[in-house]
Order: structure tokens, then C-alpha cells, then sequence
């Protein structure tokens, strides 16, 4: 195999690497897809380009406004982050029962978001907080929507010479926030459904706004705009969660078409938002 | 063929080596071909099992999925580093004691699991050390005898120590 390993110093050192050799190269940081793919033999690369010891890409903070979450920061880093169980607990909670203690350990939110697996687990979480996905390299920076990062299953908007740097979220400390999926099993589960929310409430226990994500079950993440307008200024009751549930559904196959599985998902998706969003009543 | 190499320096069980290494190679791959190590085992190769979990800098990881050069500069503990002296670690008696091993693939793995997760948890409940050894699979055992053996460790204070 020839392939050469490449570390460099520091982020400018990186960019004018891929600047010049972006279209041979592969980015590696926790390596948990990366060496997959290059076991099974479907990534052939000339270059491994390593960036997870760049300091740049590290750790969570609140920048005015923002919180920003750095692209190598691993799921461990995220699952015991003290800002992130204030600022955006559902994020958190997708660390949670993400793979196992060991690929947490390593696996990056840079590289679940890159990777564009429509599985990704930290997706989700990351649409309900609106966040911007800075993209980054020689030339500067944009800053894109995480729904448009992906283009489809396994198909990043990212350029050759980009890297994503950091992710930049609306910090929120809702009343209720939560991370659910369902898995063939309970753990090292690839998600077959998977979804966030975060609700608020007035003193009368009326939702006053609500943000809902949908993942796994469409090539790509979804916000569910008309579930939220649905739910958003009604007092929540089962009854509620139930139609809410059955309206999530009907936008679900709107995107995915009624698939043979869709026997199974439709009750499925329905079920999981109940029984997530059962503790608001 | 054009190999291509690149130079890693690290720790490994206390010992530091420079070496260089096939680029493209697991860090499983430089622990048990170019060390020698055989202590960790590869099941599946893609980071399922944790037959092949060592500790880098104090973690537990899959070396099947880390790349052999991210070992550079690293403090690497793989099972061979856990006795001492030819006497076994009193967690690896713990697991004797308590019927632990019965084919012994998983066991490495498991006992670089386990020695990691005691050294961040002073007092997790069953279900807390459920969680964190589910990343290695075991056929034989059924893992009941391995929970007790990691709660009967936690009883012994000398099972948290060791390099």
C-alpha cells in the first residue's frame, strides 16, 4: 500500500498541505471510520493527512453569544462537558450510548459530521441548536448550516483543501431537552431512528417553543418545522404527543417515499416521539 | 513495492521505544507483529469486540482502529504491562477467583477495560460497569461472572493501581 502518513505542526501547516495535495489526501483525527474504510479496502488514499493533535480543533467554549465546540473534540470530551450539560444537554446525550467507552475515547464530532452517515448521532442535537459548521483553509472560512453539510448519504459539501474547524451553536437552556434512538441493539448500535428536541413552556404549561430534529431515517438530517408549528402554544397532553407523533410520520415518508421498512417506521417513529417527549406532560 | 515509513516514538509498558513502521499499519498491528506483544487479540477488526483494547495515555481504545503512527509520543499499556514481576495483577486474580475466563479471547481486552474504568470510578453501581466494559464482547461467559469479578475488585483497593 502506498500510502504516506502526514502530521503537521499546526493548522496553517495542514491547509497548505491540502492546498497543495487536497485531492489525494484523507483527513484522519480519531480514525474509528477512517481505518474501517481502509480495512475493508474502499478507501485508497495517497495521503493520511492526521489532524488530531492540532490544539486549534480542541475543546468547548463560550465565545459571546456562542458556543463553540471544536471539530476534534472527542465524544467522551463532549458526554462530560459542564457547559454542554447546561447549554445543550441534547448534544450531550447523544455521547451517551454513542458506539462504546473505547471509540468514544477517540471519535471526534468533526468526524461523525464529515463522515455524512445519515446515522450520525451527534447530527441531530446539532440542527435543533442552529449550528454553523466553519469551514476552513488556505484561501479563509465559511460558515455553513449543518443541514446543508451533508449533500446525501456519505457526501460532504466540504471541498478538497477544507477542513471543519469547529462548530458554532446557539446556546439554549431549555426545560426539557433529550436524545433518543432505537438500534437493532443497545449498544455499538448503528442508529436506525434517532432524534432531538428541546421544549419550553410558560406557567401554564403551554409550549411556547419547541425545536425538533429527525436523523437516521432520511439520507439527511431534518428539521421538523411543521411538528414544531403543530406542537408550539398547546398544552401538552397524550393525546397531543400522539398526534404529533402521527403528524412527524406523514412529513417523514413525505421526504423518504413509503419504503418496505416503512411498515416498521412509521409506528416506530411515532413511538420513539411519544415516549421521548412523554415527560413534558 | 514502494512501503512507505514513517517514525513513531512512544511508551510502551513503561518502556520507551523508537521504531519506524509501515504507514498504513493498525497500532495492533505495530503492538503484535513489530513488538511482539501478544497479549492483544484481534476479533473483528473494526472496533466491535474490544478483544484488542489497550490504554493510551490512561484511555481505553480499539488499537485495531488507531492508526500505528497516532501511537507517536504516546503513553501506550498493553496487557503484558499490568503485572508486575511475574505475579499477576489482583485484578487479573479477581477474574480467576470469580470464573471470569473461560476461552480467554476477551480477556485482555477486558481487563484493559476494566482497569482504565476503575481508575476514573471510585464506586459505579453494576449497571455503570455494564456500560462501560460494552465494548467488549464475550461468547463464553455470558458476562455475569465478569461484572462480579469487577465488583469483587472494587472491594480491593489494590486492584486500581498498577501501571
Amino acid at each position: 500500500m502506498n500510502m504516506n502518513y502526514v502530521r503537521p505542526r499546526d493548522l496553517a501547516e495542514a491547509f497548505a498541505f491540502l492546498a497543495e495535495n487536497g485531492r489525494d489526501t484523507t483527513i484522519i483525527a480519531g480514525g474509528t471510520d477512517v481505518m474501517v474504510d481502509l480495512r475493508s479496502g474502499e478507501l485508497d488514499t495517497r495521503f493520511l493527512l492526521d489532524i488530531s493533535r492540532l490544539d486549534e480543533l480542541k475543546g468547548i467554549r463560550l465565545e459571546g453569544e456562542n458556543l463553540v465546540v471544536g471539530a476534534t473534540t472527542t465524544l467522551s470530551d463532549i458526554y462530560h462537558s459542564e457547559l454542554l450539560t447546561q447549554y445543550a444537554p441534547a448534544l450531550q446525550k447523544s455521547a451517551y450510548n454513542f458506539a462504546s467507552t473505547q471509540i468514544r475515547n477517540v471519535a471526534t464530532i468533526g468526524g461523525n459530521v464529515a463522515h455524512c452517515s445519515p446515522c450520525g448521532d451527534t447530527v441531530p442535537p446539532l440542527v435543533i441548536h442552529e449550528t454553523k459548521v466553519v469551514f476552513s483553509g488556505k484561501k479563509g472560512e465559511r460558515r455553513i448550516p449543518i443541514e446543508e453539510v451533508a449533500t446525501g448519504p456519505y457526501r460532504c459539501f466540504l471541498e478538497k483543501d477544507e477542513i471543519i474547524t469547529a462548530f458554532i451553536l446557539k446556546p439554549v437552556e431549555a426545560d426539557f431537552a433529550d436524545f433518543q434512538k432505537i438500534g437493532r441493539r443497545k449498544d455499538l448500535a448503528i442508529s436506525r431512528l434517532s432524534m432531538a428536541v428541546m421544549v419550553d413552556r410558560d406557567s401554564d404549561g403551554i409550549i411556547s417553543s419547541m425545536k425538533f430534529s429527525l436523523g437516521a431515517c432520511t439520507p439527511t438530517p431534518h428539521r421538523m418545522t411543521a411538528v414544531e408549528e403543530f406542537m408550539t402554544g398547546k398544552k401538552v397532553t397524550c393525546e397531543l404527543l400522539f398526534e404529533g407523533g402521527k403528524l412527524l410520520a406523514e412529513k417523514m415518508i413525505e421526504i423518504t417515499g413509503r419504503r418496505p421498512s416503512i411498515i416498521y417506521k412509521e409506528p416506530a417513529v411515532q413511538g420513539l416521539f411519544v415516549r421521548m417527549l412523554y415527560p413534558v406532560v | 513495492m514502494n512501503q512507505n515509513t514513517v517514525q513513531i516514538e512512544f511508551t510502551i509498558n513503561g518502556k520507551k521505544v523508537t521504531t519506524n513502521i509501515p504507514s498504513h499499519v493498525t497500532a495492533l498491528h505495530v503492538i503484535r507483529e513489530i513488538m511482539g506483544l501478544k497479549g492483544s487479540k484481534e476479533g473483528c477488526g473494526i472496533g466491535e469486540c474490544g478483544a484488542c483494547t489497550i490504554q493510551v495515555d490512561d484511555k481505553a481504545v480499539n488499537s485495531c482502529l488507531m492508526l500505528g503512527a497516532q501511537l507517536h509520543n504516546r503513553d501506550v499499556m498493553t496487557i503484558e504491562g499490568l503485572s508486575k514481576e511475574k505475579k499477576l495483577h489482583p485484578l487479573q486474580e479477581k477474574f480467576i477467583e470469580n470464573h471470569a475466563v473461560q476461552c480467554g479471547f476477551c480477556t485482555p481486552g477486558l481487563l484493559m477495560s476494566t482497569h482504565a474504568f476503575l481508575k476514573e470510578n471510585e464506586n459505579p453501581d453494576r449497571q455503570e460497569i455494564t456500560r462501560a466494559i460494552a465494548g467488549n464482547l464475550c461468547r463464553c461467559t455470558g458476562y455475569q461472572q465478569i461484572i462480579t469479578s469487577i465488583e469483587a475488585a472494587l472491594q480491593d483497593e489494590s486492584c486500581r493501581g498498577g501501571e
